[in-house]
């Protein structure tokens, strides 16, 4: 089966924004993906001013929880780092049992990256100098502080707005709707959960390649 | 496969297909609809007007409906969604057009509210704005969604791979299906993403009243966008799902509104304030018919508060005046008070101007200053609390502050100063609380509370502003247990206004003596009891004359004319009705009078007897 890659515009967010960040756009790819009946919950977000939509299954809400804390604690020990977290549909497919082998396999169809650059939280300009960062104007600071957050808003509406394109360009490959399940099952990777030199090299190299296929 | 395509109810497979494509058109309108129809809420200016109820569109029913099962999607109720969408009449072929309009309230003259909205919006205001007439006519498309099944271009053996794969129409139907639901699926995101969306969530969120509204209509006949309409909206064109023998296309074009989130809410809400205190005159007009009452009059404020949520009054009304409505945040007022500068700046009074031009005045003012602090909402409040400190009761808790009371006051002679000064020391001398205090002198305790809440409402950041912490600090001012949340003023106003104001209008008409009525009545007196008071004391004839009559009809009851009995009759009502005001006189010194008139009479009488018939004892 064909596994369809999405590329998500990089974001840069900082430390304490990863999780609304998260949050949505993970939510919104899932929505997209729970094709059961669902009730749709609308969910604003308290930094920026963007409501998007989760489908309402309490098992997505905790495993994207769960994901999210997990990469922010790995982020936390990994400070100022692009990074990557994939999400990745698939299908089960079970291995003709064998005497060894009872294997169920995952058939990937479709993987999302989400493609973050975290920013340390109080970042200064290089170049400035200490005594330069105390003369600046508070006001001038959080009017830096809005512009940036007002550009974060804008460039998450456009990620949103890039899963909706990428959602409506690619039909064919999405399996049928099966009775009873309300969303394709779907595992998140980030960068904590191969947190080895190795994990990190795949990740790099998968960022490099931008179309791994090691997975489909 | 979804069960629901087997519940068509039709063998053949176009007839399944129709039926997923009407029920497409069916679902993206109420997906299009729940997101643009602002719940009607009492905070709502036109309720009317509303397409979805508030009740039905906000609550989710956990049962699933049969509607919910097509595309797995389970929306929350909005009949109007199927209202708009006439089962009946309306085939598959034709297209189907959702306008969201932007509509400015028909009596939202001055239009500061939706300029600030609408100059975020890149193509700016329909060319009927500069009609400033035809306000009706003061709306804005700004999205434009349309959902067509198109069957011209029959593409017979589908391109697509998954057709190519299951040769089978059932299978065809089935792609067809999962497509259409993803479709949906993003439609569902996307009209939460658009601008628009943002007007419809704080139309829903905040709880301000808004000069326009959001409405999502279905034309039956679209009007074409002009090329320049067009060349300002972006236009965003979902992939066409393809069906047996034709597409099914949705597409939006929308304005692009850019940041809505900093600037519009903020210029905003003074507007809003305006009319929010200020409308709404007339209600006390009818219920107490037989009191002249003075537009801009404020203590009448109280009154209309609870009544401008409602639409009619800016149907019945002659707009009162917006000068003495416009509320000022607190701290504006206290500004202006503490300021001297500004509250020299006193406008005229608002009854010596006509209305329609005091709201021109008004609207200027607006615009030239910015609002969140604008000195000309101070100063129509410094008005507003002189004019009130003449007749309300209001109590002075801050001796400290009678210096300044009196220059603010200055202009208003009848400021009784002594007469409150002994009630409640302010316990803080912070800015803040001295300005709570200030106002709470000016306006008297209930209207501080009003004033409190619309300053909250008032304030640059809606969502903030409400928090109860910036209410309880004022709160604690008064030691007040019974001293609610500014907006829960609206339901106890129903009880507990009817002593407040009935007092202000006794005031507003008849100067001196109206203190003892409002004091003699319990503080939970009814409405009716206040006016049956009212009018009675103004309908109740001098004494003097009364009794004079009374004396005429006395000394004439063997005569023929009736109309002395009967005024003896009404005489003797009103004073018995009107005695709580006369209770100062005693009934000694009216008997004494009484005696004196009859004496003349009996002069009179004996005199006129003597001259001329008994005829000239009518005319005296």
């Amino acid at each position: 089966m064909n596994c369809e890659v999405c590329q998500l515009k990089e974001l840069e967010v900082e430390s304490f924004e990863i999780r609304e960040v998260l949050r949505c756009i993970l939510h919104t790819i899932v929505f997209h993906r729970a094709l059961g009946l669902i009730r749709p919950k609308d969910i604003d977000l308290e930094l920026f001013e963007i409501t998007y939509v989760q489908c309402g299954e309490i098992e997505v809400e905790k495993k994207i929880d769960e994901k999210i804390e997990q990469y922010i604690s790995w982020i936390e020990k990994h400070p100022n780092k692009k990074n990557q977290i994939c999400v990745s549909f698939y299908e089960v497919k079970s291995k003709q049992p064998s005497w060894f082998t009872n294997k169920i396999e995952r058939s990937y169809w479709e993987q999302w990256y989400i493609n973050l650059n975290v920013l340390q939280p109080s970042k200064s300009p290089i170049g400035k100098s200490h005594h330069a960062k105390l003369v600046m104007d508070p006001g001038e600071a959080s009017e830096e502080r809005n512009s940036r957050r007002t550009q974060l808003e804008q460039s998450l509406q456009e990620v949103l707005f890039q899963i909706i394109k990428f959602v409506n360009e690619k039909k064919d490959h999405v399996p049928p709707i099966n009775d009873g399940v309300i969303y394709c099952p779907f595992e998140i990777t980030t960068p904590s959960s191969s947190d080895s030199t190795f994990g990190m090299d795949m990740i790099k190299r998968m960022l490099h390649s931008g179309h791994p296929s090691m997975l489909g | 496969m979804s069960s629901s395509q087997n519940r068509s109810g039709s063998n053949s497979e176009s007839a399944k297909a129709e039926q997923i494509i009407f029920e497409f058109f069916a679902k993206s309108l109420h997906i299009i609809l729940e997101s643009r129809t602002p719940f009607m809420s009492s905070r709502n200016f036109s309720g009317d007007q509303m397409v979805c109820s508030s009740s039905s569109s906000s609550s989710s029913s956990s049962s699933v409906r049969p509607r919910d099962k097509w595309f797995n999607l389970a929306l929350r109720e909005c009949p109007a969604a199927l209202e708009s969408f006439d089962i009946g009449r309306r085939s598959s072929l034709e297209p189907l057009v959702v306008n969201v309009v932007l509509v400015a309230s028909p009596f939202a003259t001055d239009q500061i509210g939706k300029r600030e909205l609408i100059r975020n919006f890149s193509g700016g205001w329909s060319s009927d704005q500069d009609e400033m007439g035809c306000e009706s006519k003061n709306e804005q498309i700004i999205e434009r969604w349309i959902v067509q099944y198109d069957n011209r271009k029959v593409r017979e053996s589908a391109t697509t791979t998954s057709s190519r794969r299951s040769s089978s129409s059932n299978s065809k139907l089935q792609v067809m299906y999962k497509k259409a639901t993803l479709l949906l699926r993003s439609l569902f995101v996307m009209v939460r993403l658009l601008p628009a969306y943002k007007i419809f969530r704080e139309l829903n969120s905040s709880g301000q009243i808004f000069k326009f509204k959001l409405v999502p209509r279905v034309p039956s006949i679209v009007e074409p966008f002009t090329r320049r309409e067009e060349a300002e909206m972006q236009r965003f064109a979902f992939t066409p799902v393809e069906t047996l023998c034709g597409r099914l296309c949705l597409s939006v074009l929308y304005r692009s509104l850019s940041d809505v989130s900093c600037e519009h809410s903020t210029p905003m809400s003074p507007t809003f304030i305006t009319d929010y205190v200020g409308s709404p005159l007339a209600d006390p007009l009818k219920r107490f018919p037989s009191l002249p009452l003075s537009y801009g009059s404020p203590p009448l404020l109280p009154f209309q508060r609870r009544h401008s949520w409602s639409f009619d009054r800016y149907k019945a009304s002659p707009p009162p005046s917006v000068s003495c409505s416009p509320s000022p945040t607190h701290s504006d007022l206290h500004g202006a008070l503490v300021s001297n500068p500004c509250s020299r700046r006193l406008p005229p009074h608002p009854c010596d101007i006509p209305t329609g031009r005091r709201k021109e005045c008004y609207v200027e003012e607006c615009q030239d200053f910015s609002p969140p602090c604008s000195p000309s909402g101070a100063i129509h409040a410094v008005t507003r609390g002189i004019t009130r400190t003449e007749s309300a009761p209001v109590r002075i808790p801050a001796p400290s502050f009678q210096s300044k009371q009196n220059n603010v006051v200055a202009p208003s002679p009848n400021l009784k100063l002594s007469r409150h000064a002994s009630l409640k020391p302010v316990r803080s001398s912070g800015v803040v609380e001295s300005g709570g205090a200030l106002e709470k002198f000016l306006y008297g305790r209930e209207d501080f509370r009003r004033n409190s809440g619309v300053r909250l409402s008032s304030n640059s950041s809606p969502r903030i502003s409400f928090s109860r912490s910036s209410s309880r600090s004022f709160q604690d001012d008064f030691d007040d247990n019974d001293f609610p949340c500014p907006f829960d003023v609206e339901d106890d106003d129903i009880t507990d206004r009817s002593s407040r104001p009935g007092s202000y209008d006794q005031r507003g008409d008849i100067p001196e003596p109206t203190h003892e009525p409002s004091g003699s009545y319990p503080k939970k007196s009814q409405d009716a009891a206040v006016g049956a008071l009212v009018s009675m004391l103004k309908k109740a004839p001098p004494l003097r004359q009364d009794v004079s009559i009374t004396e005429v009809s006395w000394n004439n009851n063997n005569s023929n004319n009736n109309k002395p009995a009967r005024g003896q009759e009404a005489a003797a009502a009103s004073i018995t009705a009107s005695g709580l005001a006369l209770a100062s006189k005693t009934t000694a010194d009216a008997l004494e009078e009484l005696r004196s008139y009859k004496e003349m009479k009996n002069v009179l009488l004996s005199q006129s007897a003597m001259d001329t018939s008994s005829v000239n004892t009518t005319t005296t």
